[in-house]
């Protein structure tokens, strides 16, 4: 036995950026651990993290190409594979034209660069990915608004954190990594927390907010009444930096404290000790997550949010939320050639002249994709490449994207199992996990950080997803390098440093300025905080950000409540797994072995319903079968159920995926989404919810 | 001699698991034996934990002395002198101890005595996030934390 060599690189087991070192021993990385030197994470890893070796080496791990045939999955080699994709896809542009090939990834795991370098290539506008109600979503109404994503800056020292919608050292922690919250928290910032549910910092919040699933961006507008009302506003900064001001603040009236009240459940005088306490303590900043982005309010949640850390002063500011400047590195954009995809191919994303914000930063919102497939309308979908995701579990109205890809003439996918949807393809393209990956982490971020994950390890014949759609690219005649390594050089250059000189370093950080909007202005047409878009006013959407209420909900379709009483607030996260990732893996399973629907105690009572009990949770639309587990922190008109449960256990080839799919109850249409963004309602609909403990359980 | 123990500050474990996976990964378990777990109950987290106690009962249960007491206070189990009668689980007031399926012999928490010989943190420590797993000293570190932390 040799000795273990240990390695430094980077996680990603969720959106990933955690310092790790990796013990290798002869070829195999025995176990990792937190790198205490990472400026990042300081030395923690979280559960999933440090699972990563039951993932890489999972004994049901696809480590080889595979094709479809009609005897089932047949094993083959690389050229085989790549080969057949491009013939494929030749022969779709030849007769249809290459926006008739989506090319797809799901949250993101840094790879969107290598991807849309080959949809760019390739010139299929139609890139489908997570975007529309995850984080670019965010990113695209902030740049319209700021010219970049706010993010709080903790070393800063925030004497006020507003912990928006978000568990960031549960789960996923984006940009922040939850270890400067933490921090800056145990510093002795005063805490706010906005969460439908009594979490662990809800429970250690000065203030906790909890609100109607789904209304963020009416308690947004709720904190700006009181700010306004009050004159608790940097007088200053709306005067001399804040476009449309007089207009805004005509359309705060819109929301009187009662109306705010009324709307989001939150009593008012909580709001406006919240606001104040927001507005007076200096810095503060607000730390977003997903939820506020995960409804037909996208857009208009993160701007009015975008508007107090603008009101307030916060803005760019030590301690508040700052616009990073990221180390010089070439941008996603740049490297993937946005800029060679041509009007003309551009023209043709599928919803763009709709949902233009979306269009703006180049992805799709599902909804087109499936109807394109299923519809052919406005025009087929024949082909497609999906890396890294699973729609059939983590996207609005799972049936209808079940549908689409069992539909799609030729779909070829890039992952580490054979998931639910991959299942439906007809080439499987085996992906590295991070430990068989050279790769300038994070760069997609926007928090002033990048770093080195190095390859520890590589297993069977997998690929990092880099190098997939480098060699694919390749053969179908694209501009690539040599090596992942070589096109490292090219993304590092303006560093200064190669990806051999960067590893050693293990990370680059950007130059931290604060109040850059003193010198130039903000990134926007006026140079200012557009609270009045003309961005948007330009496309036709209304300038000024409002609350509109959620589709199906108590308020919009009364009507429903005699069938479906309650608000279902899909999504909750758990630590130990992310989206649909990570069921096989034994360590995290047994911590959490079945899909949990939390309920009221007194909704328990009511429905029948014993802790423990297997449960069907039913909306207009679908149904899923949870365990029920009391709660009494949530509201009793609101359960909250896990996402992204399919079961790997089960060896048939729809592994379960519409047993305990919450996704089968949301909804997609049109007329629920956000209308600039293509935003999902993924997180609030009415449902139902009834004991099966009578019918075998699961029936699993 | 110093004293080297465990304790979790409990107020601050939110229910991560890190702790009990960096465990399992240290120790090479599989599925089954929690040395460390949290129990949740959200908002509310509940650590089960070996204390290493002064008086432990488990090795008072244990009809072999498979269980044993270090000079610096760490509560030890000889897997190879264990006959797997339980008899600990039993005794153990905290749930702490574990059986391991495989081996068929009582497992416990060892305080990563390997990395504590190396100067390291034990596994479960290292990667708290919130730092609420104590070590060491904790008759003197466990009430200087509640003094002066939030």
């Amino acid at each position: 036995m040799g000795e273990a060599l240990k390695i430094r690189t980077a996680c990603r087991q969720c959106h990933g950026g955690c310092g790790v070192i990796a013990h290798v021993r002869d070829g195999k990385v025995i176990k990792v651990e937190g790198d205490p030197d990472s400026p990042l994470s300081h030395g923690t890893l979280c559960s999933k993290g440090l699972s990563v070796t039951q993932l890489a080496y999972h004994p049901d791990r696809i480590l080889h190409p595979m094709k479809k045939t009609g005897k089932g999955w047949e094993r083959i080699s690389w050229d085989e594979a790549l080969d057949t994709i491009k013939e494929k896809f030749e022969a779709v542009i030849a007769e249809y034209g290459p926006e008739s090939i989506v090319i797809g990834q799901g949250t993101g795991r840094d790879y969107e660069s290598h991807l849309y370098r080959f949809a760019n290539q390739l010139g299929t506008p139609n890139v489908l990915t997570a975007g529309h109600m995850c984080y670019v979503s965010r990113v695209a109404s902030t740049l319209i608004t700021v010219g970049n994503l706010p993010i709080c800056d903790y070393d800063g020292g925030p004497k006020c954190i507003v912990m928006w919608a978000c568990n960031p050292q549960w789960t996923n922690p984006d940009e922040y990594k939850g270890e400067g919250f933490w921090r800056a928290y145990k510093k002795g910032a005063k805490l706010i927390v906005i969460d439908p549910r009594k979490g662990f910092l809800a429970n250690k919040a000065d203030l906790w907010l909890q609100l109607r699933p789904g209304t963020d961006g009416a308690l947004a507008m709720g904190f700006h009444q009181v700010i306004i009302e009050e004159e608790l506003y940097d007088r200053d900064f709306v005067e001399n930096h804040i476009n449309g001001w007089e207009a805004f603040k005509e359309r705060v009236k819109e929301y009187p404290i009662e109306k705010v009240e009324e709307i989001t459940w939150v009593d008012k005088n909580l709001i406006r000790k919240a606001a104040r306490m927001y507005a007076k303590t200096k810095p503060a900043c607000i730390h977003w997550g997903v939820p506020t982005e995960q409804t037909n309010n996208c857009t208009d949640c993160t701007r009015a949010m975008t508007g107090l850390m603008a009101a307030t002063g916060n803005l760019d500011t030590r301690g508040g939320n700052v616009l990073f400047v990221n180390p010089p590195t070439r941008t996603v954009a740049e490297f993937s050639r946005h800029k060679d995809l041509s009007r003309e191919q551009r023209a043709k994303r599928l919803g763009g002249d709709r949902y233009k914000l979306g269009a703006r930063v180049a992805f799709i919102t599902p909804k087109v994709a499936w109807e394109a497939i299923l519809t052919e309308k406005p025009y087929p979908l024949k082909a497609g490449l999906l890396c890294g995701t699973n729609p059939v579990s983590t996207r609005a109205n799972a049936r209808e994207a079940y549908d689409a890809l069992d539909k799609i003439d030729f779909l070829a996918v890039i992952d580490l199992f054979m998931t639910p949807t991959a299942e439906l393809a007809d080439i499987f393209l085996p992906a590295g996990t991070w430990l068989e990956q050279n790769h300038v982490a994070d760069n997609w971020k926007r928090h002033g950080f990048v770093v080195a994950r190095q390859k520890c390890v590589e297993i069977g014949e997998a690929w990092q997803d880099h190098k997939i759609f480098q060699e694919l690219g390749k053969k179908m005649g694209q501009e690539w390098w040599e090596t992942v390594e070589d096109g490292l050089d090219y993304l590092l250059e303006p560093s200064g440093l190669t990806w051999e000189e960067f590893k050693e370093k293990g990370y680059l950080q950007g130059e931290m300025v604060y109040h850059k909007y003193s010198e130039r202005g903000f990134s926007t047409p006026t140079g200012k905080v557009e609270l009045y878009s003309t961005v948007l006013e330009k496309w036709g959407f209304d300038p000024l950000p409002k609350y509109t209420e959620i589709p199906e909900s108590p308020v919009s379709t009364p009507e429903l409540l005699d069938r479906y009483p309650y608000i279902l607030n899909a999504g909750l996260r758990t630590p130990t797994f992310f989206h649909s990732a990570n069921r096989m893996m034994p360590w995290l399973r047994e911590i959490r072995p079945d899909p949990i629907v939390e309920i009221h105690p007194e909704t328990a009572r009511n429905c029948g319903i014993e802790d423990g009990d297997w449960v069907c949770i039913e909306s207009p639309r679908g149904k899923a079968r949870e365990r029920a587990k009391l709660n009494d922190g949530i509201h009793p008109k609101v359960v909250v159920a896990e996402h992204g449960w399919w079961y790997p256990e089960m060896r048939d080839p729809g592994h379960g995926w519409d047993i305990s799919n919450i996704n089968l109850l949301t909804d997609n249409s049109h007329e629920s989404m956000d209308p600039a963004m293509g935003a999902t309602n993924l997180r609030a609909c009415l449902c139902n919810i009834y004991s099966v403990r009578d019918s075998n359980g699961m029936m699993k | 001699m110093e004293k080297v123990s465990l304790s979790f500050y409990k107020k601050d474990c939110m229910g991560c698991h890190a702790c009990e996976i960096a465990c399992k990964q240290e120790h090479g378990l599989g599925v089954g034996p929690r040395l460390v777990r949290v129990m949740e109950k959200a908002p509310f987290y509940e650590p089960v934990y070996c204390h290493h106690c002064t008086k432990a009962p488990c090795l008072e249960a244990c009809p072999v002395e498979a269980i044993t007491r270090t000079g610096n206070g760490i509560v030890l189990i000889d897997g190879e002198t264990c006959i797997g009668c339980r008899e600990c689980l039993e005794a153990c007031p905290f749930g702490a101890m574990q059986f391991d399926a495989e081996a068929e012999t009582a497992v416990k928490c060892d305080l990563c005595t390997d990395r504590l010989a190396a100067n390291q943190a034990p596994a479960c420590s290292s990667v708290c996030p919130t730092r609420c797993i104590i070590w060491g000293d904790t008759a003197r570190k466990v009430p200087d934390r509640i003094a002066t932390e939030r």
